[in-house]
């Protein structure tokens, strides 16, 4: 999205901070500017014809409140402080947060921050000192990404004025592949050779041969109680099953699908195994993540990703 | 730091203040009048406001609303410029800028908040609205029209007066003028007779005004001598003038006008150059010298008469004719009233149509104002000098209220109707013929002609006394807020520049960047966080004590500087005690939840303060 006129108009600020001032905000009259200009003139007229002083003193009125309306629009946005926050990673096609933190000695009133590419801005209240604001916007490309240029503007207090200034936060957001649902190619992570693994490993059939006993932990889950030991009032002991466990999967972008689509199946497909909390591998043409679970796993899978060639 | 995404709410403030605004609005549409173009214009603009208003569904829509508002207040203004309606127009005005102040907050405030907001912006930008107003010069207007209001009701004055067809005469007491004066002296009794309309024509029972006198006017406006001379101990009058079907407009014959657009004629009316359907307010300065009107010479139209009508008039006038001069006759005149045994009644009953002015002078010898000056006038022209009938107000009451300004008012039954014969050496002369009737004065004839009141008099007497603080102050604002007209501005600006005009330029900026730097300045106070109050009240009895000399040192505590400063003024040992008592407990004490006693300890805080301060210059002294 681009953004209208005259706010695409001017220099767009970079750096990883900004403070605005003179030599980087603009402020131009809005169309209600123009329009309270010519109420204005309208009442001069008026008091001129009628020789009445009550249009005239309005009429005077309105164009010092004009005049101070300048000010105090230039005034709301000068001195105001932004850098760039640490972005969360997120996912293209979704809302992503991009934060900035403001530093402002004095409460702002009404200042909107909109991204190029995030939703229409709606003006709010800045209190003084430190904030941080995420603004919401939306990529549709992986990899490392910037939001483009941020509009920061205000027509604040009397919307006659509108004073802005466009800045181009250099810090990037990480962005992985979409999510969406498809196929997935899996292959299980155990050696080619080893087609043995699915073997029943001798001394060990079914679930009921159990060689140890450990002490319960909730994930263990119920079916692993040892209910005879704490019928036994030894208290309550998981089994430890040496049972051949099949060998975690490795998942592979789909063959026959373009790249770009295999990746998001694949982006889907990490995500949904660890929300179950699996075990499960990636493997990308330069990179293979060996299986594992847990968050860190889980986004270090979704990097690789968001980062494959 | 909690990441706080940017959705903040995006729905528009309520409408409730813009709505507000459309209501004091429709209060002040009341008094409009539709038949008049800028009234109906006013009127359509209000209901278009109302009905943006309830479509707009966007913040483009409710600005225009404001901007709508606003500019409704500025037309009624132009129209309803009293006390009431301005206050009206005040608040709307106040409530409009509210109303833009909260869609551009993008937040629904409570509404005293934006109200206490709204008056900070207005008083902000009012000093410089008033460097504009006092000091750009006025212009005139594009035009001389006096369209105005059309169809509201108007009383008292006639352009005909024939007191023949008068059965008898209707006490109306409605409200016609008031005048207020600089010194807030009153004029002297005798001398307040207030001409409106000239009557020259006269067609034998009937004086009418010449047929071209509501025309465009004959004497053009004397721009120059409306400039102010300061210091000059002229005193000013400030007419209100109740709508009326005339541009003639009550005036003494002897002040002279101080707006372009008041017109003395040659004849002796005063025209205003303004809708006459409208309350109208203009200033007079009085002047000691006769003004061009009365040194006008008579025309031929002065001296006529009917030559068949009233036969028994022309010859009692034909026998005066034969006396020696005009002043002669006049007197011959007031000598055979007298000797007469005329009359003064409200109900004579009605004349002849066929020489009625006979039937009047001769045979009932009973009339009111009306016959005896349009009977006079008649004999004077028979007599060979030149008369007409003036009519306009006699008397008034002198009100004193309790607020305000002190004026005179003058109702409709002070309507009045007098001669004015043509005199060589002294112009046209004013002649009251009605006095003479049973030897009646002019000092009293105005309670006389004021006949009895009407309705519940105890219930009238409270509403009137009302009516007249009401109307004291809006005297006081009529005199200071639409006296303010071209004269005073030139009056002003003669003030401040003298002959300097060339720096009206720099003047005007000066004015406005000052009051600009003002604005910004207390705006921007606004701006900063409250702070903490304890803080301040402690740095400020830091200052006080380090003005002593007692500066505090690093790491010491409050309380040993208050024993240090103590030891070293006694004298203020107990008050600073009870302020570092006071401080202990505001700061450290489990917050009061009761108001009353929070109010208690800044109560303490303050009286320790005081005493500090009285016995600090005590200390002062003593060391000096």
């Amino acid at each position: 999205m681009q953004f209208g006129w005259p706010e695409s108009w001017g220099r767009a600020q970079r750096g990883e901070q900004l403070q605005l001032g003179m030599r980087n905000l603009y402020i131009l009259p809005t169309g209600f500017g123009i329009l309270w200009l010519a109420g204005s003139a309208l009442l001069q007229a008026v008091g001129i014809q009628t020789q009445r002083n009550g249009p005239l003193l309005l009429s005077f009125l309105m164009l010092g409140l004009m005049l101070l309306a300048l000010h105090l629009t230039h005034f709301n946005l000068q001195g105001l402080v932004l850098r760039c926050g640490r972005p969360k990673p997120g996912f293209a096609d979704e809302t992503l947060l991009y934060p900035i933190r403001l530093q402002s000695s004095c409460q702002r009133q009404a200042i909107a921050l909109q991204l190029a590419q995030g939703d229409p801005a709606f003006p709010r209240r800045l209190a003084a000192g430190s904030s941080c604001v995420g603004l919401a916007w939306q990529c549709r490309h992986r990899g490392q990404q910037t939001p483009g240029a941020l509009l920061i503007r205000s027509t604040s207090p009397l919307g006659l004025f509108v004073c802005w200034t466009r800045w181009t936060p250099p810090v990037t957001q990480l962005v992985y592949p979409a999510r969406r649902d498809g196929p997935v190619a899996v292959t299980s992570s155990a050696p080619a050779d080893d087609s043995a693994a699915c073997k029943v490993t001798p001394g060990h059939n079914g679930s009921d041969d159990w060689h140890d006993l450990r002490p319960h932990r909730l994930e263990d889950g119920q079916s692993r109680v040892a209910w005879k030991v704490l019928a036994q009032g030894r208290g309550r002991h998981s089994k430890v099953f040496s049972d051949p466990v099949e060998a975690p999967p490795l998942l592979l972008p789909a063959p026959g699908i373009p790249r770009e689509r295999a990746l998001e199946h694949l982006s889907a497909e990490v995500w949904r195994r660890s929300l179950r909390g699996e075990m499960f591998g990636l493997v990308l043409p330069e990179v293979r993540i060996t299986p594992g679970h847990g968050h860190d796993h889980r986004d270090r899978c979704l990097m690789a990703l968001a980062s494959c060639p | 730091m909690p990441l706080k995404p940017m959705h903040p709410a995006r729905g528009l403030p309520t409408r409730r203040i813009q709505w507000l605004a459309l209501a004091a609005l429709a209060l002040g549409c009341v008094g409009l009048d539709p038949g008049w173009l800028l009234g109906a214009f006013t009127l359509a603009l209000v209901l278009v406001a109302a009905l943006k208003l309830l479509e707009a569904r966007d913040r483009r829509g409710r600005r225009l609303v404001a901007l709508l508002q606003l500019v409704c207040c500025g037309l009624q203004a132009a129209q309803q410029p009293d006390l009431l309606p301005s206050l009206l127009q005040l608040l709307a005005a106040v409530l409009a800028l509210a109303g833009l102040l909260q869609l551009e907050s993008g937040q629904s405030l409570p509404l005293g908040l934006v109200l206490r907001r709204s008056l900070r912006v207005l008083g902000a930008a009012l000093p410089m609205a008033l460097v504009l107003f006092l000091l750009v010069p006025r212009v005139g207007p594009f035009g001389t029209s006096t369209a105005g209001p059309t169809g509201r009701a108007s009383t008292g004055l006639s352009d005909t007066l024939d007191p023949g067809g008068i059965a008898s005469l209707v006490d109306e007491d409605s409200p016609a003028a008031r005048v207020a004066f600089s010194d807030d002296e009153p004029p002297p009794t005798g001398g307040r007779y207030w001409r409106v309309l000239v009557h020259s024509q006269f067609d034998g029972s009937r004086w009418q005004r010449d047929e071209d006198a509501e025309q465009t006017p004959r004497f053009p406006a004397d721009v120059s001598a409306m400039a102010e001379v300061p210091g000059q101990p002229e005193r000013d009058q400030v007419w209100l003038v109740e709508p009326s079907a005339f541009s003639a407009v009550p005036w003494d014959g002897a002040a002279r006008p101080l707006s372009t657009r008041l017109h003395p004629e040659p004849e002796g009316e005063l025209r205003l150059l303004r809708p006459a359907l409208e309350r109208r307010s203009y200033r007079l300065k009085e002047l000691a010298s006769p003004l061009g009107w009365q040194r006008q010479p008579p025309r031929r139209s002065d001296l006529q008469l009917p030559p068949t009508a009233n036969p028994r008039l022309r010859e009692l006038g034909r026998r005066w004719s034969q006396l020696g001069g005009p002043e002669a006759r006049v007197l011959a005149a007031q000598a055979w009233f007298q000797s007469q045994n005329f009359r003064y009644d409200r109900n004579p009953g009605t004349l002849p149509q066929v020489n009625g002015l006979d039937a009047f002078l001769f045979e009932r010898q009973l009339g009111f104002c009306g016959h005896y000056a349009s009977s006079f006038s008649a004999l004077m022209r028979a007599a060979g000098v030149p008369s007409r009938v003036v009519s306009g107000y006699l008397g008034g009451e002198w009100v004193v209220p309790m607020g305000g300004a002190p004026y005179l008012a003058l109702r409709q039954s002070d309507a009045h109707a007098w001669s004015e014969v043509w005199l060589p050496k002294r112009g046209w002369t004013r002649v009251d013929p009605s006095v003479w009737a049973n030897g009646t004065s002019g000092e009293n004839l105005a309670d006389r002609l004021g006949g009895a009141p009407t309705g519940n008099a105890s219930t009238q007497q409270g509403w009137r006394w009302l009516q007249r603080q009401w109307w004291g102050l809006d005297m006081a604002w009529s005199r200071w807020w639409l006296g303010f007209d071209q004269s005073r501005q030139e009056a002003l600006l003669a003030w401040l520049l003298g002959s300097q005009r060339w720096a009206l330029g720099s003047l005007i900026l000066g004015g406005m960047a000052l009051g600009l730097g003002g604005a910004l300045v207390m705006l921007r106070r606004d701006r900063q966080p409250p702070g903490d109050r304890q803080a301040r009240a402690m740095a400020e009895l830091l200052n006080q004590l380090r003005r002593l000399k007692i500066e505090a040192r690093p790491g010491e505590t409050l309380e040993s500087l208050a024993e240090r400063a103590g030891a070293r003024y006694p004298a203020l040992a107990d008050p600073l005690q009870e302020l570092m008592a006071c401080h202990r407990e505001q700061r450290f004490a489990p917050p009061a939840t009761d108001r009353q006693a929070q109010r208690k300890l800044q109560q303490r805080w303050r009286l320790a303060r005081r005493r500090l301060m009285s016995r600090n210059k005590g200390a002062i002294r003593q060391k000096s």
